[in-house]
């Protein structure tokens, strides 16, 4: 599904953000991404989603190597991968409606089939009395839920979420998380990043820990109490 | 006409306040390039006017005078000038024939056969000749006094010339006027692709294609084009019939009155299609291009 050879990445001219990292990620599994800040956890969900390139080394998606696809097989690619922002990319004068139904949109489905089937997943995300609303007039929390559904709308394979719960009440981001781990049942692979390490303990995913560019991978059980812990 | 070009949905260019501007520039292309549209044709159908005078006849003219006998003059006339190269035929107009040509201005009359008019000779002249006429004017003189040639074909020849240059220039000034509007509408369109750079990435990542979203651009860009040619075009038909009741009121006019024809009026019509394709090319070439510079 996803695997990373020897990649590195950097900003136009500056510093490697993310160094060696390999790994890989098989179909239908679920992975946590974590570490302190700036470690470069969005850096690499963003060559996840097909937004950078990397700078050095392989990425290879659907068995695709990225550097090799042609500028017109990427559409069709991104299509296949439903991506949270942790800044959530909303569209400021689109409703909540018509952001989340989007995806569809692109991807050319008619719009009776389209509306019925966002109103029913705004609802579950709890904003079904919110379709109407423009972002700029939804609270963080309810932004991140709109990204979500956006995210998960035409039930991709990969799902990807940078910090997906940060906004809202634990509560709420239970439920949430709740909803990736059914997608992931129904065979989507699932990444998702967080700072939230009491989140990582409850559900006991594999993880992949960033620290300074440079990637380890360990267990739920594995990883420090605190970032700041400069171990291993 | 909003659903005729589609709507941007996603990209809701149409509360940018950056291209409000487009449509009242490319009014103002119109009325100039309309402008331009009605000279040209109006000319270029003067042009055919004046060449079929030019391909036709002209006369020679022998004035009256009681002391010669005219009708030889005539006949030596008449003889010069169909044995010079170039002139198809000359014919003398009998006198009746002339008192009937002057017959409306003077009107009928048994007296008229008194008048002291001119004896006048028709002269045809073969197709794409150059003949020297001030020369032949020369010759004909010489040979019988008293004679004339009128010798408006130079004067007409020169405004044949002038007519084709202004229609030069007419078309240069069209040029001008595309390549302008080629370059505000791509200054339009890079604007609005800087403004809306974020979403165009958010669409991007979505799965858009280059596609999609180009023709959310280009249909845009061609209904602001063709909405800001209406007024620019009928300002200018307004202006050109101004113009035409202008010069109706003048009496025997130095100008012509503009007359388009079909081919003209159907050129003016289509001006507002033709813009908006040119914009919808432009637009699509400057959208690809950008965005093939994305991953
Ligand atoms: N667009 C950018 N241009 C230049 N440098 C960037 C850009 N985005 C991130 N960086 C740099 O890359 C490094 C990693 O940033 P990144 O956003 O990947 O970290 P992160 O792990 O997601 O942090 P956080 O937990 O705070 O979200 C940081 O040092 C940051 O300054
Ligand atoms: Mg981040």
């Amino acid at each position: 599904m996803v695997r990373f050879e020897n990649v590195g990445m950097r900003y136009g001219m500056g510093p490697e953000v993310l160094r060696d990292i390999s790994f890989h990620l098989r179909p239908g599994s679920f992975h946590f991404l974590t570490g302190p800040t700036g470690a470069g956890k969005s850096s690499l969900l963003k060559l996840l989603a097909l937004s950078h390139r990397p700078s050095r080394g392989l990425v290879t998606l659907f068995n695709k190597e990225v550097s090799t696809l042609a500028r017109d097989d990427l559409p069709a690619m991104r299509r296949k991968i439903g991506v949270v922002y942790q800044d959530f990319r909303l569209l400021d004068h689109l409703s909540a409606l018509d952001n989340v139904a989007l995806p569809l949109k692109i991807a050319g489905a008619r719009d009776e089939q389209i509306y019925q089937h966002v109103a029913e997943l705004l609802d579950w995300v709890g904003l079904g009395n919110q379709v109407d609303a423009k972002p700029p007039t939804l609270s963080g929390g309810e932004k991140q839920r709109v990204a979500i559904a956006r995210a998960v709308i035409n039930r991709p394979q990969l799902l990807i979420a940078d910090e997906p719960t940060g906004s809202m009440d634990a509560e709420m981001g239970l439920r949430l998380m709740y909803l990736f781990q059914e997608l992931n049942k129904i065979g989507t692979t699932v990444v998702v990043a967080t700072h939230d390490l009491d989140l990582i303990q409850r559900f006991g995913n594999p993880v992949m820990y960033l620290k300074d560019g440079l990637l380890s991978s360990r267990s739920a059980a594995n990883i420090p109490a605190q970032f700041s812990e400069s171990e291993g | 006409m909003i659903k005729l070009f589609g709507k941007s949905a996603e990209l809701q260019l149409e509360k940018d306040v950056s291209t409000r501007y487009l449509p009242v520039v490319i009014s103002a292309m119109i009325f100039l390039a309309a402008l331009s549209i009605g000279g040209l044709f109006s000319l270029s159908n003067a042009i055919n006017t004046w060449s079929e005078t030019l391909t036709g006849n002209l006369t020679a003219e022998i004035a009256y005078d009681p002391a010669i006998d005219l009708d030889q003059e005539v006949t030596t006339a008449v003889k010069l000038l169909s044995e010079t190269p170039g002139v198809t035929a000359a014919r003398a107009i009998e006198k009746d024939e002339t008192l009937k040509l002057l017959e409306p201005f003077l009107g009928k009359n048994a007296a008229l056969s008194e008048l002291p008019v001119p004896r006048l000779i028709e002269i045809i002249i073969a197709e794409d000749s150059a003949i020297d006429l001030a020369a032949l004017n020369e010759k004909l003189v010489a040979a019988v006094p008293g004679a004339r040639l009128d010798i408006n074909r130079p004067w007409l020849d020169k405004m044949v010339t002038l007519g084709r240059s202004i229609q030069v220039l007419a078309a240069a000034i069209m040029l001008l006027i595309g390549g302008v509007t080629v370059i505000i509408v791509i200054f339009a369109v890079r604007t609005g692709l800087i403004m809306h750079s974020e979403v165009i990435q958010v669409l991007h990542l979505i799965g858009a294609r280059d596609n999609y979203i180009a023709e959310q651009f280009q249909n845009y860009f061609s209904r602001l084009s063709f909405l800001g040619a209406l007024p620019g075009l009928i300002v200018a038909i307004f202006v050109m019939f101004i113009f035409n009741f202008l010069v109706g009121s003048l009496e025997a006019s130095m100008l012509p009155p503009l007359s388009l024809g079909i081919e003209g009026s159907i050129a003016l019509l289509l001006l507002p299609f033709l813009v908006a394709l040119l914009t919808k090319y432009t637009v699509r070439q400057v959208v690809l291009k950008s965005l093939g510079r994305m991953m």
